[in-house]
C-alpha cells in the first residue's frame, strides 16, 4: 500500500501529488490501475505526464520473474554474515546475523534482550567498521553502556569515539513514528546517499512489541493490520537493500499451560525467519547471574532446539561451552 | 486515549469535547508544544553519551542503594519499584520527591516533583521530618566546606519551598490515572523545572473489577509508552511502585511482581524490596547498564539510609522508626 509521495519518481511534484489526491487517487496501485484520460480530465493534469509517471512507477513497483540460479548468484554476492560480537551466539545462528532477514531476539523482562542489541551494535560497528541504525522504543538505550562494551573491546580511545558516531538512535515511541522512520530510511536508502561511513547493513529495533501492544486487544482490530504494516515494511526493507534486521519482542505467559510463549501472537510468528530465546540459568529473581540461556525457537538453516549460554556481563566476548541440545519450545 | 472512550460507551465526539474541556480549565489557552515528533529525536550514539554524563542523579541517601543504581535514580528513563506492603515503597517515593530539590552544588539536580497518588499513602507529616533531615544534612555541609555557593543556595532550599515544589494528584480509579497521565505533557510544559514524577500504585487501580484481561493489557502497555514518552521528552525521572502476587508453581509458589508478563517490559529499571528475617533488602532485578546486586537499607526517621554497620546498630534499632507500618517479626510469618 505504497502512498504517492513527491519524489517518488522524477515527474511527480508536490502539486500534482495533491491534486490526484483531490481527485481521489493515493496509492500508486489506484494510480496505475486507473484510466489516465480520466485523471488527465479530473485533475486537469497532462496526459504525456501521467504516461510517463505511469512507466517509471510499474518498472520501480512490479515484480518481474526470474530463476533459482540467477537467484543464487544474487544471494552470494550480496547477502553477508554480521558477527553478533558472542562467539557462541554466532555459533547458535549459523555464523552470525544473514542480510535480507529479519532475526527476532525474545525474552522476559530483564533477561538480556537490549545487552545482546547493544553488543550487535558494538561489533558491527567497531569491528566491521559500519554504520548501524538503532531504534529504540523502550527507552532502554544506555549510551554509557555501549561505551563499556566497546572499551572492553578496544583499546584506542580514537577507535570507540569513532565506532559511538557510527551508531545512529532514533527514538521512536509509537507505532507511527517508527513506521515513518522506517520511511525515512527507505527514501535515503532507495536514493543511494552514499555516505562518508560505508554502507548501513544492519538496523536493530528494540523492541517491536512495545509500540505494537497498545494497539492489541481490546475491541479494536485495526492493531493486527497495523502489525502486519510493520511486519511487510521490515521485510521488504531487509530483502530490497541486504539490510540484516534484528528485532526484540516480549514473552507473554500462556493462560492454559502456563509455559512462555513469544508475545504478539501467530501471526507475527511467520515474520521473522530466525528466532533466538533468552533466558536466565536461575529460576527466580533471587540469585543473581550475568549468564543467560540462548536458544534456536525457529531457524531455516539449524535444527531448533539447541541451546548455547551467553554472558551478557563485562566482557562481553567472553562465553562458555554449548548446553546439550533439549527439547524445542 | 480516545480509543479508550469507546471502549467505556461514549462517543468519540463526546471524549474530544470532554478532554477538551479539561484541558482548558487546567491549562488556559497556551499553545501545546509539540514533545519532539520521531524526527528530532535522532542523533549518533556519541551524542547520547555526551548527553548520559552531563546528566546528573537523584540521589536516595542510601550510598549502597546509589551505587549499585549507578549514581542514583536516572533521569529520563523510568525505575519501578516492587514489594510487598509494608517494606518501604512509599517512603522512597517521598524521600525522591525531596531529594529532587536538592540544590546542584550539593550533588543534586535542583528539580521539582509531581507526585500522583492512587492508594492514599502520602503523608506529609512524614514527608515534613524527611524534608527537615535532608535540610538539615545540606546545613552541615555547607557549614563543613564554607563556599559561597553553598550558602546562597541554602537560603532558598527550605522546608516551605521543598513542600511546596511537589505537585500533589490524587487519582481514585485507573480511567483518572489514564487521564492525568494523558494530561502531565501539557503540565510539564509549564512547569519546566520538574525533573520527577512519581506514581505511587500504579497496580492498585488495574487489579481490581477488571473483567477483561486483554483490555488491561493494552491500557498498561499504553500508558507504558506514555510515560516513557514524559521521561523522554522533559529529561525526568519517572518512578513507579508495584505490588507483589504470589505465582503458583509446580512444586512451590513464588512472590513476583503483580500486573503480568508484559508489564514487566515498561520500566527499564526494576527494583524489588523483600524482607530477610527483619532485614529489609533491595534487589536491583533488571537494569539497562549495572549488574544484578542485592544491598541492605534502613527506614529511619530522617528517612532512606543505609544499614549502619554492627558496632552501631545498638542505637540503629531505637531510632528506626516507620509511623505507619510496624517492622515484621518473626513470629507474625
Amino acid at each position: 500500500m505504497v502512498v504517492l509521495r513527491a519524489g517518488l519518481c522524477p515527474g511527480l511534484t508536490e502539486e500534482m501529488i495533491q491534486l490526484l489526491r483531490a481527485g481521489g487517487t493515493r496509492t500508486v496501485v489506484d494510480f496505475v490501475s486507473s484510466d489516465l484520460e480520466d485523471i488527465a480530465q479530473k485533475c486537469s493534469l497532462s496526459y504525456k505526464a501521467l504516461v510517463a509517471v505511469r512507466r517509471v512507477l510499474l518498472a520501480q513497483f512490479s515484480a518481474f520473474p526470474t530463476n533459482g540460479a540467477v537467484l543464487y548468484e544474487e544471494l552470494k554476492s550480496s547477502t553477508a554474515i554480521l558477527p553478533t560480537g558472542s562467539p557462541s551466539l554466532d555459533q547458535l545462528l549459523d555464523s552470525g546475523l544473514y542480510t535480507g532477514e529479519v532475526t527476532e531476539l525474545m525474552g522476559a523482562p530483564g533477561s538480556g534482550k537490549t545487552q545482546v542489541c547493544l553488543g550487535i551494535a558494538a561489533s558491527v560497528s567497531l569491528g566491521l567498521k559500519q554504520p548501524v541504525l538503532f531504534l529504540d522504543s523502550t527507552g532502554g538505550f544506555t549510551a554509557s553502556r555501549l561505551y563499556q562494551i566497546l572499551q572492553a573491546q578496544a583499546e584506542d580511545k580514537e577507535e570507540q569515539l569513532e565506532a559511538l558516531q557510527r551508531i545512529q538512535v532514533v527514538r521512536v515511541f509509537n507505532i507511527y513514528e517508527m513506521l515513518s522512520a522506517l520511511q525515512e530510511l527507505r527514501d535515503r536508502l532507495s536514493q543511494q546517499v552514499v555516505s562518508s561511513t560505508g554502507p548501513l547493513k544492519i538496523v536493530v529495533i528494540d523492541s517491536v512489541s512495545a509500540v505494537i501492544y497498545p494497539l492489541l486487544g481490546g475491541k479494536q482490530s485495526e492493531g493486527l493490520a497495523i502489525m502486519m504494516q510493520l511486519a511487510r515494511e521490515l521485510k521488504t526493507l531487509a530483502r530490497e537493500f541486504s539490510l540484516a534486521v534484528v528485532v526484540t519482542n516480549q514473552v507473554t505467559r500462556d493462560s492454559s499451560t502456563g509455559q512462555l510463549k513469544p508475545a504478539l501472537g501467530r501471526s507475527w510468528s511467520f515474520v521473522p525467519s530466525t528466532r533466538v530465546l533468552l533466558e536466565s540459568k536461575e529460576a527466580t529473581w533471587e540469585k543473581a547471574t550475568t549468564q543467560r540461556i540462548a536458544s534456536l525457537a525457529k531457524s531455516s538453516r539449524q535444527p531448533t532446539g539447541i541451546q548455547v549460554e551467553v554472558d551478557i556481563g563485562n566482557s562481553h566476548v567472553k562465553e562458555l561451552s554449548p548446553a546439550t541440545p533439549t527439547q524445542g519450545l | 486515549m480516545v480509543l479508550t472512550f469507546v471502549e467505556i460507551g461514549i462517543s468519540k465526539e463526546e471524549a474530544l469535547e470532554a478532554l477538551q474541556v479539561v484541558r482548558q480549565e487546567c491549562h488556559g489557552d497556551a499553545t501545546r508544544t509539540a514533545g519532539g515528533s520521531g524526527a528530532t529525536r535522532k542523533c549518533t550514539a556519541l551524542e547520547l553519551l555526551e548527553e548520559e554524563q552531563a546528566q546528573g542523579f537523584i540521589i536516595t541517601f542510601c550510598s549502597a542503594l546509589d551505587n549499585i543504581l549507578g549514581g542514583g535514580v536516572q533521569l529520563t528513563k523510568i525505575t519501578e519499584i516492587c514489594g510487598a506492603p509494608g517494606v518501604g515503597k512509599t517512603q522512597l517515593c517521598m524521600q525522591l520527591a525531596v531529594d529532587v530539590q536538592i540544590p546542584e552544588c550539593f550533588g543534586g539536580v535542583a528539580g521539582e516533583a509531581v507526585f500522583i497518588d492512587t492508594e492514599g499513602s502520602f503523608m506529609v507529616d512524614r514527608v515534613v521530618e524527611i524534608a527537615t533531615a535532608c535540610v538539615r544534612h545540606c546545613q552541615l555541609i555547607a557549614e563543613a566546606h564554607q563556599e559561597e555557593d553553598n550558602l546562597k543556595a541554602l537560603e532558598t532550599f527550605s522546608l516551605e519551598s521543598i513542600l511546596s515544589h511537589i505537585y500533589y494528584f490524587r487519582c481514585r480509579d485507573y480511567v483518572e490515572l489514564l487521564a492525568q497521565v494523558y494530561l502531565l505533557p501539557d503540565f510539564l510544559s509549564e512547569h519546566s523545572k520538574v525533573r520527577l514524577v512519581v506514581v505511587d500504585g500504579i497496580a492498585f487501580p488495574f487489579r481490581h473489577d477488571f473483567e477483561d484481561l486483554s483490555l488491561r493489557t493494552r491500557l498498561l502497555n499504553g500508558l507504558a509508552q506514555q510515560l516513557i514518552i514524559i521521561a523522554n521528552d522533559h529529561k525526568s525521572a519517572v518512578v513507579l511502585t508495584n505490588q507483589m502476587t504470589t505465582r503458583i508453581g509446580q512444586s512451590q509458589s513464588t512472590l513476583v511482581p503483580a500486573l503480568g508478563e508484559s508489564w514487566g517490559h515498561a520500566a527499564t529499571v526494576r527494583l524489588i524490596f523483600h524482607w530477610d528475617n527483619s532485614q529489609r533488602l533491595a534487589t536491583l532485578y533488571k537494569s539497562p547498564s549495572q549488574k544484578e546486586s542485592t544491598i541492605p537499607y534502613h527506614i529511619t526517621s530522617h528517612g532512606f539510609r543505609d544499614v549502619q554497620p554492627p558496632a552501631v546498630t545498638q542505637n540503629a534499632e531505637d531510632t528506626e522508626m516507620n509511623p505507619r507500618k510496624r517492622p515484621r517479626r518473626e513470629e507474625e510469618k
